[in-house]
């Protein structure tokens, strides 16, 4: 029963308008974000520049992060982003005098005056500027009072753990750079560092779009003045529910896939010509692994919302869950801090080692965001059951159902 | 006159306030997680077309949905009054709602030490608005399907955040971030023709479905 319903389910999505629209979308994110790839050359000796670099050396850390807490202090106002917006914050005399504390325990500087001292020297000066940590303290120590300021500025600032880790900025040498090529090459055989970056542009769109088709599939019913007659039906809820879930989940998964071939066959001609093995089913496996269960998640909460009020508002739960993932996620782009965003963010195909680092917390938010989904879905099939009993009123509204009883 | 008030009355009361709700709950929440005081022209801007400007989809793509049972629809189109004035009475009632929250939001601004050009960034997005309201409006009556109404100018708000500058030239909605003004011109005339497109592709349908 499963299976004849589930191949119904698919005829119909192909059918939707909807599902078609996604595919354009689809489509034409790919040709403008990722149509123009080229395949990253190998690093030549005397480049002029091999770009910045995140500096994981905790000496650097300190330093570059004291630098800003001095100017910033000096100001008297600090700039922090809770979810990517810019936001100035004004501190009150109390919490003022607590960063002055703070300052003074990691830096050595006991004044505003003495900090506008130093930052009035920095603006002369033409080398690179760093300021000496207090003598003694410790990165714990450092990281501990770095907690507190930022909880103090209500997070998003440049001492949060996640920012202040990416302080520290250092030019790339040769050396450096021919060994992130290795990676690439090595680790991620060519195409795992390009499949990585197809997911970071596919899963943002890929965090939205489904619940287009899951409103559209759950509302369709009604359109067609067809629920009445589908709640009569032998097969039970669970049923109709997981084979509208699973044909929604694979026909969206089946074009971001055929998407992926185009990706893949420019690395295998480029791979072909230097004479480097690559790892075929990378995409398919970085599909699977990080798109699909955002894809899960998207479908089961526009069905559980839609099947709930026969509304289209899990649209706009959707919309501001995927605007504040996308924006909580601007300083995250390099990949490696993946933490439990819907939308995991790796815009480069190079960082094989932040992604390696990482791994675990991909892992287990993504993990997290596929149980759940399967979670809403058995929800979605309960609440369907109860609409089916009339315990949800005719149209499906909690409230419609309550005005009826009255 | 009094025709088009019972119109409006009507759209006030039973088809618009929750979509309402939701815009005045997205611009009272705004200050939770962005800066609103203090803040330069071009951080004021940014505010103003990333995120206040979203309110232009919740209100204006859903004023084809009272009609959207067909049976209502083929009785309100045997009325002596043109569909299409109804259409145009709840969209300029809507734009209105609109101006009136910006103006509200925008004076808020004001009274939080922003430094801004008041009067050009208030048409600036209330031209974003149309412009997003109506991509949602023009679709929403092209497939007779208020998701596709929603889906289209979110796709649009997504693209032209991932770099849609270059794609979408003279319609790139968040110009006056990068301090330049022209796009705004080109969004007010675009969101017209799209909301003018929209009305007329619904009741054209809703004519053939009549007949």
């Amino acid at each position: 029963m499963l299976g004849q319903l589930f191949i119904k389910e698919c005829r119909q999505t192909t059918r939707s308008l909807i599902f078609w629209l996604i595919v354009l979308i689809l489509v034409w994110i790919y040709a403008s974000q990722l149509g123009e790839t080229e395949i990253k050359n190998e690093p030549m000796p005397g480049q002029e520049s091999y770009g910045l670099q995140i500096s994981q050396d905790p000496e650097l850390i300190m330093r570059s992060t004291l630098k800003l807490l001095t100017e910033e202090y000096f100001q008297g106002n600090y700039t922090t982003y809770p979810v990517g917006f810019y936001k100035n914050v004004t501190l009150n005399e109390e919490e003022n005098r607590r960063i002055g504390e703070i300052l003074e325990a990691t830096a050595g500087i006991g004044s505003r005056e003495e900090a506008g001292r130093m930052v009035e020297a920095w603006y002369g000066a033409d080398s690179e500027i760093c300021l000496e940590p207090a003598e003694g303290l410790t990165y714990d120590q450092f990281n501990r009072l770095m907690d507190e300021v930022d909880g103090i500025l209500g997070g998003g600032s440049s001492y949060s753990e996640q920012k202040r880790r990416r302080n520290a900025k250092v030019p790339m040498t040769y050396e450096d750079a021919v060994e992130e090529y290795r990676e690439l090459i090595e680790e991620d055989r060519l195409t795992g560092g390009y499949a990585r970056m197809f997911c970071d542009y596919m899963g943002i769109f890929l965090g939205v779009l489904p619940v287009f088709l899951a409103v559209a599939r759950g509302l369709r019913d009604r359109r067609a003045r067809m629920q009445e007659l589908i709640y009569t039906r032998k097969c039970s809820s669970l049923t109709v529910i997981t084979s509208r879930y699973l044909s929604m989940i694979v026909m969206l998964t089946v074009p971001v896939l055929a998407l992926s071939m185009v990706l893949l066959q420019k690395c295998i001609i480029y791979a072909g010509a230097a004479g480097i093995g690559v790892d075929m089913l990378a995409f398919v496996k970085y599909t699977c692994g990080w798109l699909l269960p955002s894809i899960m998640i998207v479908t089961a909460l526009g069905m559980l919302l839609t099947e709930l009020t026969n509304t289209a508002v899990a649209v706009l739960v959707q919309g501001a869950w995927w605007f504040i993932a996308m924006f909580t996620g601007i300083h995250s782009l390099g990949g490696g801090q993946y933490g439990w965003s819907l939308v995991p963010r790796h815009n480069t195909e190079m960082n094989w080692q932040g992604f390696h680092d990482g791994f675990g917390q991909l892992a287990a938010n993504r993990a997290f965001y596929a149980a759940a989904a399967l979670v809403i879905v058995a929800l979605t099939a309960f609440v369907y059951s109860q609409k089916r009993k009339g315990k949800l009123g005719v149209y499906g509204k909690i409230l419609a159902n309550r005005k009826n009883e009255s | 006159m009094e025709r088009y008030w019972q119109i409006e009355k009507m759209n006030l009361k039973y088809h618009i306030p929750v979509h309402v709700f939701v815009s005045i709950l997205m611009l009272l929440v705004s200050p939770l997680f962005m800066g609103v005081a203090n803040l330069g022209s071009q951080d004021t801007a940014k505010v103003l077309e990333m995120y206040v400007a979203l309110i232009g989809i919740v209100l204006l793509p859903p004023v084809f949905l009272p009609e959207q049972e067909h049976n209502i629809r083929d009785l309100v189109y045997t009325k002596y009054l043109n569909g299409s004035t109804v259409y145009l009475v709840r969209i300029f009632g809507n734009i209105l709602l609109l101006g009136i929250l910006l103006g509200l939001y925008i004076g808020m601004l004001g009274l939080n030490r922003c430094e801004f050009p008041a009067g050009r960034y208030f048409c600036g997005t209330l031209a974003e608005m149309l412009f997003l309201g109506g991509l949602g409006l023009f679709f929403y009556g092209l497939c007779d399907n208020l998701v596709a109404g929603y889906m289209l100018p979110i796709a649009y708000y997504i693209t032209a955040m991932g770099g849609g500058e270059k794609y979408l030239k003279m319609f790139y909605p968040f110009s006056m971030a990068g301090g330049s003004y022209g796009e705004k011109i080109w969004l007010a005339v675009g969101g017209v023709v799209l909301v003018g497109a929209g009305v007329w592709l619904r009741c054209r349908r809703g004519r053939k479905e009549s007949q």
